[in-house]
């Protein structure tokens, strides 16, 4: 690509099909003689499966299969840790956990078969609090993947010595933050074929982030070799970090290959919801010293994030949000810790920004707090701390180039000065 | 199931005897709930497009509003903004273009939801409506019709409103947690006539304060013959407030609504047509 | 029940249940795929079709409540040799992204310019305000629906 288009308005090449209503999201392919998927999810946080009953289901005229964990030969998958079940085999973890999956002649009777299930729950105490979760005497929720504790991830991060920084400290602030779970609501619902192609493949149209991954989720699933599996990423309607987990993939996949016949799914936006990972939310323990010259001398920082039911890609996310911690000042004495712990909690992963935007409620917040503290305008405050190059992140890592945002502030300066009046 | 299209109230009234028969409207509440299996019909008789109820016209001192008007052609009648301000203001808010163009404001009382955005509005100006059943008209009081449970025998369509014009000002304004498509967490509309400066017939009607829209004969009475300055503004929005914290008792949004309905009740104010 | 439906202009016969959705229907029955479901209750415009020239959300309507109506899907507002302003600005300025909500949006603001050539920004905000954009480009949006009606007016 030339350098010349930096500043252009270039057309995308998928701008007119999508202007005419001729694009193909996953909902608009059909196959000749398809059959319909539809998933059974649990409307509890946390229990114990005694039994699934299918029978009634089964007997349904059009249904043309019934499927459980037991008939899924890998039940695992997940992008960090296969920590996931395609299919609950025993533990219910959270709400819109898929039980059981139904493939019928038309979305009508999956559906209605789906409601035939019938699930003995024992019911289960759960998880919502990160910091109880924490604790240890906190019941393990994934004894078998994550051992004994909840804490899923801790990234500890030191620079300096935090305890001479307080001493040299003429202003500390110290705050807790809380953000709050969010979904991407991308606007088109996860919907997924699968089919059998001539050469004996399983072919699984879908919109995804992440097809390579899915492909070989589909195939460890399902027991197949990675050369029998073919993922097609038809146009996304908007994903925003939702679609980097397996949603109806696998499931769709499992009954194409064992029915031999094309499976259509669609999630109604209510499953979308249920279904899919959302932003962490975050718990951000604050502690923030400067001099009276307004120079950031310390900072302790302490950051929970609720990973929810399952690991997705929360080691990662909470990597990044303790990474960015600092915000972009530089600090010489710092003390972070970051956690990521499963709860009973829907379950959390990439979302825009991946763990990066949580942090800025607290570090901003604290760069205010300790102006008005000292006395100084906020810009003030930041154009004292703020990265230049040569500067020293707390990871170590040395700024040598393309740091803005001096520059960036002194833009801004004219427009600050009329208080955010534009005119 | 089976389907109707009538040709006129009169036979769609006589279809209105099949056994499990649903009158539809505008279809953007039935449709979802049909959908949702909230409600399962075994008949549909499709009035939506009978030109006896499509009508807004002024009979002498009173506008008839048919039951099949959609909100848009309400938003976009001069009469009613002239003369029915408060009703206006209602249809220019609810949902969003595509729904008002579909929905319809017999819909929206048959529905029964207690934030249905016309009601409010329609009770603060003495509104009646007008039934049809198989057994004959009925013409009640909204006020009074909507103390029914339920609301309507099967069987009976909703046929049309009749406003009184009165010379009254009115005026009308929503909560809601954003600007289209909104439900109203809370509405307020007002109506009242004054003679040189002192209030006279003020009807004041709440929606989404409970299981339906009702009048406040309480502040009505307090706040009537009262000159219309700064003090009974004042009064009306604290009048207000205490009304819904009675109302709401230790109902969990009682906290919020019996604050908040202070603003909208300013709002309401604000928009009563010199 | 048997039905007929004008959707582009052209008339269809149609045997269809008297609870099918007219989404259900233009997709399915008869392909119109460009029509969009997001939400399946009237929140997000994605299903959005013009009825007698009119923005309605054809989820929440029955495909038995269109007969006697003249419709039109996104398939009908142009094609690739004859594109609609609308289809043409909104490519040009960047405001189609992922491109699920854009049919709808097309359609709501066709409705717009359909009755009014010079639309206010304002004007143009509430016509679009059944029209949700997950990608957040409401600003390109806007800009392309501003252009479209000048082209259309010149």
């Amino acid at each position: 690509m030339s350098e010349a288009v930096v500043g252009t308005r270039i057309e995308r090449e998928d701008g007119w099909g999508k202007v005419m209503g001729e694009t193909h999201f996953p909902a608009d392919v059909n196959r000749p003689g398809e059959l319909y998927g539809a998933v059974l999810r649990s409307p509890h946080a946390h229990a114990h499966i005694r039994s699934v009953n299918v029978r009634a289901a089964a007997a349904l005229p059009g249904v043309a299969g019934v499927f459980t964990a037991e008939n899924v030969p890998h039940n695992a998958h997940g992008v960090l840790f296969r920590d996931q079940q395609v299919l609950v085999s025993e533990r219910v973890r959270m709400v819109g956990d898929p039980i059981a999956a139904v493939v019928a002649e038309t979305e009508k009777v999956a559906r209605d078969a789906i409601a035939r299930i019938e699930v003995d729950y024992q019911i289960l105490p759960g998880l919502f609090d990160p910091e109880e979760a924490m604790k240890p005497d906190a019941p393990a929720l994934h004894p078998d993947s994550h051992g004994s504790s909840n804490i899923l991830y801790h990234l500890p991060i030191r620079r300096g010595d935090v305890q001479a920084g307080w001493a040299k400290a003429d202003v500390v602030v110290e705050q807790e933050y809380r953000t709050q779970m969010l979904d991407h609501a991308f606007l088109q619902p996860e919907a997924v074929v699968a089919y059998v192609d001539e050469r004996g493949h399983l072919v699984v149209k879908v919109a995804t982030q992440y097809a390579h991954y899915d492909r070989g989720e589909i195939a460890h699933a399902l027991g197949l070799k990675y050369s029998q599996v073919r993922v097609k990423t038809m146009a996304v309607g908007g994903a925003f970090g939702g679609r980097e987990d397996i949603s109806l993939q696998i499931i769709a996949g499992l009954m194409a290959w064992k029915t031999g016949k094309p499976v259509k799914m669609e999630n109604t936006r209510t499953e979308s919801f249920l279904s899919h990972s959302k932003r962490h939310p975050m718990r951000l323990y604050y502690k923030t010293g400067a001099t009276r010259e307004g120079k950031l001398v310390a900072l302790e920082a302490k950051i929970i994030g609720d990973a929810g039911a399952y690991s997705s890609w929360s080691p990662n996310v909470l990597r990044k949000a303790a990474v960015h911690a600092t915000g972009p000042y530089e600090i010489p004495n710092v003390q972070i810790d970051s956690y990521a712990v499963l709860t009973n909690n829907p379950y959390t992963g990439a979302m825009r920004a991946f763990g990066a935007a949580q942090p800025v409620l607290a570090y901003e917040s604290q760069m205010d707090l300790l102006a008005e503290a000292l006395g100084l305008s906020p810009l003030e405050m930041r154009l004292r701390n703020i990265f230049q190059v040569g500067s020293v992140t707390a990871t170590g890592q040395m700024l040598t180039s393309s740091v803005g945002m001096t520059k960036c502030l002194q833009a801004l300066t004219p427009y600050l000065a009329t208080k955010g009046d534009a005119s | 199931m089976d389907y109707f299209r009538p040709r006129s109230v009169e036979e769609a009234v006589t279809l209105g005897q099949s056994p499990g028969a649903a009158f539809l409207g505008g279809g953007t509440d039935l449709v979802l709930q049909m959908r949702q299996g909230k409600v399962s019909p075994q008949c549909l008789i499709d009035v939506h497009n009978l030109a006896e109820l499509k009508e807004i016209r002024r009979n002498g001192d009173v506008l008839e509003l048919g039951s099949m008007v959609t909100f848009s052609e309400l938003s976009d009648s001069n009469l009613l903004q002239d003369s029915a301000r408060a009703l206006w203001l209602a249809c220019q808010t609810m949902g969003s273009p595509a729904i008002r163009n579909q929905a319809t404001i017999g819909g929206n009382l048959g529905n029964g939801s207690p934030a249905a955005d016309a009601i409010p509005a329609l009770l603060a100006l003495d509104a009646e409506v007008c039934l049809r059943s198989q057994v004959g008209e009925e013409v009640v009081s909204l006020a009074v019709f909507l103390e029914r449970y339920p609301l309507l025998a099967p069987g009976t369509l909703i046929w049309k409103f009749l406003v009184p014009l009165r010379g009254w000002q009115s005026g009308f304004a929503k909560l809601g947690r954003r600007r289209a498509l909104a439900i109203a967490r809370l509405s307020v509309a007002v109506a009242l006539k004054t003679e040189g400066e002192t209030v006279m017939d003020l009807r004041v009607a709440f929606g989404a304060v409970g299981k339906r829209a009702f009048l406040s004969p309480a502040l009505a009475a307090r706040f009537s013959g009262r000159e219309l300055d700064v003090h009974w503004r004042t009064e009306m929005i604290s009048g207000s407030q205490e009304l819904v914290r009675e109302t709401l008792k230790t109902r969990a949004s009682a906290p919020y609504k019996a604050v908040a309905v202070g603003g909208v009740m300013h709002q309401a104010l604000m928009l009563l047509q010199e | 029940m048997n039905i007929e439906l004008r959707v582009n202009e052209q008339d269809f016969r149609l045997v269809v249940e008297p609870d099918e959705r007219l989404l259900d229907v233009l997709r399915e029955r008869l392909g119109l795929i460009g029509t969009k479901e997001g939400c399946g209750e009237g929140e997000c415009g994605a299903c959005t079709i013009l009825m007698d020239g009119k923005a309605v959300n054809s989820c929440l309507v029955l495909a038995a409540q269109a007969v006697g109506h003249e419709l039109m899907t996104i398939e009908g507002v142009g094609d690739r040799l004859h594109p609609h302003p609308l289809q043409k600005s909104f490519v040009e300025l960047g405001a189609v992204q992922c491109g699920f909500c854009t049919p709808g949006m097309i359609l709501s603001a066709k409705a717009l310019l359909d009755r009014n050539l010079q639309p206010s920004e304002e004007e143009i905000k509430e016509a679009m305000s059944g029209n949700l954009c997950r990608c957040t480009g409401y600003d390109k949006i806007v800009k392309a629906v501003q252009r479209a009606a000048e082209e259309v007016a010149r």
